[in-house]
């Protein structure tokens, strides 16, 4: 019975948030000039208007999905690994690679695809080796180390898309010329959801949820992220675990970054991570860096994302609005837990 | 106890939000009307019907939307606006509502491509789309292979020319326009040329392509021919030199900052810059610089009202006139005339500045002498009379024969310009 | 200033921490709360310095009801608590530490910090440094720094929770001294302990926990059975003194080890350990006892000499070789390096025990867990986070998670701020260990305990190491002039017997 009152308390309290983060973009909205509920209206619109806005929110849902899953990994061991960003690029950037070196060969379209995935993984898994190697070895704190090599990462995919992999004759911001249609990820008719994308962002989050919750090395993570010197003199090498970690989370936003290749945009664009990675941190967050809210949650965010396209052509509203909900919807969950840690004393 | 308190705040958060919500200004009902999403289940072979309540008898006809997707901010007074204020050229000519959303580029709304965005366009109920940069031209592919049957123009891009390098024979419904600035810059080139006192004319170029290419290249053959032919001055005194920032506007930490560009060009000498990108960083820097006491120039590009930025400097503007293109298509579709179709239109030289007939055309500035103005409306009419400045002999940058002497180039010749040519200092090819 | 406890109850989950406590300290007294571990006195010290509220009841200061809310609203009455494990933010300078929760300025005066923290240090004969960083501080010198702090907030009721363990005979007896005069001047003084020794030698008056209830109170003079009785409801002897069948397998060895830091330096230790013994490691903190200790575990490393374990030249290798020879270290700050705070116990073992495959049995393990709480009689279930358990049970938890086959324990603090029920208790497992072949070398402020477990004991004293003392044949008084550097000339002259006693 207690814990059933608790369990009220704590729903009133998330529920709390959600009505302040409205509140506080409401407000945003006003100040804008425009009817918050015509706005909300909109965004829903956009999102699941039409079956093609559905499946949009959708393709968009798999690389915060996974961003997110691999976020989980290196939350647990305690780091805050901002670098996922550069790491999706990096995924996307292998990606391509592969696929520019294979796409003429006599291998089976299928089989190449698979290739450019599992070199995209590893791109990313690398990149945020390196972020870890920066830490481990370098003293480098991972966010500071995350943010420099993110840097790094969107001025390769500049260069190599006005340099080496540059249109034939021009450089163009829309990116490297498409790769033939048999190296696409095959959607659904009709739609730009390719249904292989869906299930390996599923497969990923259920991978991770298990990995965490019930596994020998998903414990010794989150002891590692709880307290690294009492976990290394229990006898868990703490800096391999760490480094670990990292490839984890590198080899998920990396595969984030490949499908943007292979199922969205068939070539390479400049800023082909689209911020997931930092809205993957916003949502590792916003859930308390539980795997079972992430689906949820992210498809929630992507819907924002996808549904505030409406805002500027119905009501002259800029699109940012959306980041302002998330944004103040992870403020006022971190508003209302300290409020309740207050009020109740855990 | 504590809960209570709790409950009582979350109550009095929920109301006033609530409240909030419900005592916004609760007109303007009119974004909705036209907005009416489609009825994805009833009409798969025409997605972009409106549903019906909206077709009330009474009312006068329904206008018809159209809808624009814009590479920058509609209000850059640029490239975006030329293309913006085109759009209400439409709604003033027709019974037409434009439907536009601005900045569609990978830096300012990652994660969406203008397809995905062109469909909202759609829900929104537009009939009749309107890409405006040749960055979208993969997107526009994939729109219209997705939609097949919406018209659509890329404006800038040339997957329909026939005669073209990249034709795409698959499209349907799909419509490429673009006007011949080739004209406009010449005239540019050819005032800027006359303005200059050090001899040194500036390009503040874009990003390197065909388009920009072959933008610079006239520019550069209009100022070499006033150079030479009114002034009676060696072309070996004229120096003329391009900087690419990158893209078609400033995108901080991907492009160089176009006004340091511009800064960089009027410290070195240059006296006149010349803009071929969106935004007008050379003429509010050449303002910056002619407050301070310099004597320097500006030349803007694509708005017709560009020159308003900074008039005291401002030599004169070639512009692009969108509107005839887009009234004349979207009139085309509603009489069912409208097909797969590539072009390229330049001034009409009767009145070259006619909002209805004239594509290209060129205002002078307040900052043009009147002795130049004069000069500049002789070029303008021998160019209306048949004046080739594409004709050899012309080598290419690396000094190779582009044309012999005579040839006349072709318009693929000219579009698909490889180099820039002999004289023009500055990159031909990124990086 | 007068304080009245109210009926006080707290629970946790299903653990009943507080119950109906109710009693008054009067002002300028030095009252003792005493209890064995898990009895409710750190629970009820927190309410009363605001870390947490009680589910019902009231406190009173001076009759009056006072809402303490949080820890500022407690400094606000004037109460301050001193921690067992010192709350502090370890990268940081004493004098930040000190300058911390002052309210004030924006911008702190640190020039007239530092002279408040220097005087108020001389005045009570302290000797922290306000330039040396909290984490290179000893146990004793945090506390001496947090007594420090709380002065200088104007608190008028100091709490001490375990204040004596940790730190030195001559640092507690300032300390009793420091006490005393805080009382004198009609500051309240609340000394929390297990120690009956202490409470009596120090305390005016006396109240009594157990298991979360008031067992009693007295006033001196003070009946010791009584007291006892009244803490665990029965008397308890404490366990003769039973020495280990030392055999001759040596399991560890230090040839002329030497260790650095920036404040000792360690020369020439030669040891040899054989297994089932005990070594006992003594000395003022910060001596250097420390340091050997953890270069026993690979933990600090050696810039000469070697160690060897087991026959195995471990020198220079890092603290998991260690423990893949047998080797295990129990640090003193249980929550910092110990356990994993957020971890369960449960989660403690199925990280130290047995690891099959990918997945984690659970059952299994909760099974295991389950025999282990009973087994080392730890106060909690599988699924109590560690931070939730009381010191004594922390320390429990540790010792259960030893792995089964250990050649060597080296031990800091193991029984600090236990109740005599738990040192008893954890000494008889530790003797087990023993009895089974392992090796124990402990550090510990109690010269009495040193006496009682070891067999041979080592002096240290600035860096210096005394050769290992037969225990039989040494006792408090020279153990203790050895600490304050007194009497070296005449062991190292003993020494020759000493070696030549192990050279046969």
């Amino acid at each position: 019975m207690q814990h059933n009152e608790k369990r009220w308390q704590n729903l009133g309290f998330q529920l709390g948030a959600v009505v302040l983060a409205l509140l506080l973009t409401s407000l945003v909205i006003l100040a804008a000039g425009a009817p918050p509920l015509d706005a909300y209206k909109q965004l829903l619109k956009g999102a699941f208007g039409t079956k093609m806005n559905v499946a949009d929110t959708v393709v968009a849902w798999v690389p915060l999905l996974l961003a997110t899953s691999g976020l989980l990994v290196t939350f647990a061991a305690g780091l805050w690994n901002i670098g996922v960003e550069g790491q999706i690029i990096l995924g996307s950037i292998f990606t391509t690679g592969v696929l520019k070196l294979l796409q003429d060969s006599p291998l089976p379209p299928a089989f190449i695809i698979v290739l450019a995935v599992l070199g995209g993984m590893l791109g990313g898994g690398l990149w945020a080796v390196l972020a870890g190697v920066l830490k481990t070895f370098g003293g480098v704190n991972e966010i500071f180390g995350g943010l420099g090599l993110n840097f790094i990462a969107t001025s390769m995919t500049i260069w190599l898309i006005f340099g080496p992999w540059k249109r034939p004759g021009v450089g163009s911001m829309s990116g490297t010329e498409p790769f033939p249609e048999s190296l696409w990820l095959p959607t659904l008719p009709g739609l730009r959801l390719s249904i292989w994308a869906v299930m390996l962002g599923i497969i990923a989050l259920v991978v991770i949820y298990f990995l965490l919750q019930g596994t020998y090395f998903g414990l010794k993570l989150k002891a590692v992220g709880n307290n690294p010197r009492a976990a290394f003199l229990l006898g868990i090498p703490t800096w391999q675990y760490m480094l670990l970690s990292f490839f984890l989370c590198g080899l998920f936003a990396g595969l984030a970054g490949s499908l943007q290749v292979v199922a969205v945009y068939h070539r390479l664009i400049p800023s082909i991570s689209s911020g997931y990675g930092y809205l993957g941190l916003m949502v590792a967050m916003l859930i308390n860096y539980q795997a079972f809210w992430v689906a949820p949650v992210a498809f929630f965010f992507v819907a924002l994302n996808i549904g505030s396209i409406q805002l500027p052509i119905a009501l002259k509203l800029d699109s940012s609005l959306s980041g302002v909900i998330q944004g103040s919807l992870v403020l006022a969950v971190l508003v209302v837990e300290g409020i309740r840690h207050r009020l109740l004393r855990k | 106890m504590k809960s209570k308190l709790v409950w009582q705040l979350f109550a009095l958060v929920m109301i006033v939000s609530l409240a909030l919500a419900a005592c916004a200004p609760a007109a303007t009902p009119a974004p909705e009307q036209p907005a009416q999403p489609a009825e994805p289940t009833k009409a798969p072979e025409q997605p972009a019907q409106p549903a019906e309540p909206t077709k009330a008898p009474e009312q006068p006809a329904e206008p018809f939307v159209f809808g624009m997707v814009m590479v920058g901010p509609y209000n850059d007074n640029g490239w975006n606006t030329a293309h913006y204020v085109a759009g209400q050229y439409v709604e003033r000519k027709m019974n037409a509502k434009m439907l536009y959303i601005d900045k569609v580029n990978p830096a300012d709304r990652p994660g969406t491509t203008p397809a995905q965005i062109a469909e909202q366009l759609l829900s929104q109920g537009a009939k009749f789309i309107i890409f405006n940069s040749d960055d979208m031209k993969d997107s526009s592919v994939d729109f219209n292979k997705a939609h097949p049957d919406v018209p659509m123009i890329h404006a800038s891009g040339d997957y329909a020319w026939k005669e073209g390098k990249v034709y795409k024979p698959e499209l349907k419904n799909y419509v490429n326009v673009m006007g011949r600035m080739e004209y406009g810059k010449m005239i540019a080139g050819c005032a800027a040329a006359l303005t200059t006192q050090t001899g040194k004319i500036g390009y503040l170029g874009p990003l390197i392509n065909d388009e920009t290419r072959r933008l610079v290249a006239s520019a550069y053959l209009g100022a070499k021919y006033c150079w030479t032919n009114y002034l009676g001055k060696d072309p070996k005194d004229l120096q003329f030199k391009v900087t690419w920032i990158g893209f078609w506007f400033n995108i901080p930490g991907v492009t160089s900052d176009p006004t340091q560009v511009a800064n960089d060009f009027f410290n070195s000498g240059y006296d006149v810059l010349m803009s071929g990108i969106d935004t007008p960083e050379a003429q509010t820097e050449a303002k910056k610089q002619a407050d301070a006491g310099k004597k320097v120039w500006a030349v803007p590009y694509d708005y017709e009202k560009a020159c308003d930025v900074a008039p005291s400097i401002c030599v004169g503007v070639p512009y692009f006139n969108w509107g005839p293109f887009y009234l004349r298509w979207i009139q085309a579709y509603l009489d069912g005339k409208y097909e797969s179709a590539f072009e390229w239109y330049g001034p009409d030289w009767k009145d070259i500045n006619n909002p209805d007939t004239s594509y290209v055309s060129f205002v002078k500035g307040p900052a043009l002498s009147e002795e130049n103005s004069k000069l500049v409306d002789k070029f303008i009419g021998e160019l209306g009379g048949g004046l080739n400045l594409w004709k050899g002999p012309l080598n290419l940058q690396d000094g190779t024969q582009y044309l012999k002497d005579g040839e006349e180039a072709t318009d693929q010749q000219i579009w698909y310009l490889p180099q820039l040519l002999e004289g023009i200092e500055g990159q031909s090819v990124q990086q | 200033m007068e304080i009245e406890f109210r009926n006080i109850n707290k629970t946790f989950g299903t653990v009943r921490a507080n119950i109906g406590i109710h009693f008054s300290i009067p002002a300028g007294t030095i009252q003792g709360i005493l209890g064995e571990n898990g009895a409710g006195k750190s629970t009820l010290m927190k309410i009363l310095s605001g870390y947490i509220l009680p589910d019902s009841g009231e406190i009173y200061l001076d009759g009056e009801l006072a809402k303490i809310e949080n820890p500022a609203d407690a400094i606000r009455y004037g109460i301050g608590m001193l921690h067992q494990d010192p709350l502090d933010f370890p990268p940081m300078k004493a004098l930040d530490n000190f300058m911390i929760g002052k309210p004030g300025s924006l911008f702190p005066a640190r020039r007239e910090a530092e002279r408040a923290f220097l005087e108020l240090r001389d005045q009570f004969g302290f000797t922290v440094d306000p330039n040396s960083y909290v984490d290179s501080m000893t146990v004793g010198e945090r506390q001496q720094l947090e007594i420090l702090r709380l002065l200088w907030l104007g608190v008028r009721v100091f709490i001490l929770d375990e204040p004596t363990t940790g730190i030195s005979a001559q640092q507690k007896e300032k300390l009793f001294l420091t006490l005393r005069r805080l009382a004198d001047n009609g500051n309240t003084v609340v000394f929390v302990s297990h120690k009956l020794e202490d409470v009596e030698a120090l305390c005016d008056r006396v109240v009594v926990l157990r298991r979360g209830e008031l067992a009693g109170q007295m006033t001196p003079p003070y009946d010791t059975d009584r007291l006892i009785e009244m803490m665990f409801g029965k008397v308890i002897k404490l366990d003769e003194r039973l020495p280990c069948s030392a055999t001759d397998q040596l399991v560890l060895r230090l040839q002329n080890v030497a260790i650095d830091d920036y404040r000792l330096q360690i020369r020439n230790v030669n040891l040899e350990v054989r297994c089932g013994e005990v070594i006992g490691l003594a000395g003022m903190e910060g001596s250097g006892q420390e340091l050997l200790l953890r270069a026993c575990a690979g933990l600090v490393r050696t810039v000469g000499g070697r160690v060897i374990v087991n026959g195995k030249d471990l020198t220079g290798k890092d603290t998991h070789s260690f423990m893949r020879h047998g080797v295990t270290f129990m640090p003193a700050s249980r929550l910092e390096e110990g356990l994993i705070p957020g971890l369960s116990i449960n989660e403690h073992f199925i990280l130290t025990g047995e690891q099959k495959g990918v997945f984690i049995k659970r059952d299994k393990a909760k099974s295991y867990s389950q025999n282990k709480i009973s087994e080392y009689s730890i106060r909690g279930f599988p699924e109590s986070r560690v931070e939730a358990l009381s010191g004594g049970n922390q320390q429990r938890t540790l010792l259960a998670l030893l792995k089964e086959e250990l050649s060597l324990i080296l031990l800091e603090h193991p029984t600090r701020g236990l109740d005599i029920e738990s040192t008893i208790y954890i000494w008889s497992k530790l003797k087990e260990r023993c009895a089974k072949g392992a090796a124990i070398l402990f550090i510990s402020p109690d010269l009495e305990e040193i006496l009682q477990y070891s067999d041979r004991v080592i002096v240290f004293f600035s860096g210096r190491v005394s050769p290992p003392l037969d225990a039989t044949l040494t006792n408090v008084d020279q153990l203790g002039q050895l600490i304050g550097g007194k009497g070296w000339e005449e062991i190292f002259e003993k020494e020759q017997v000493g070696v030549s006693n192990a050279a046969q």
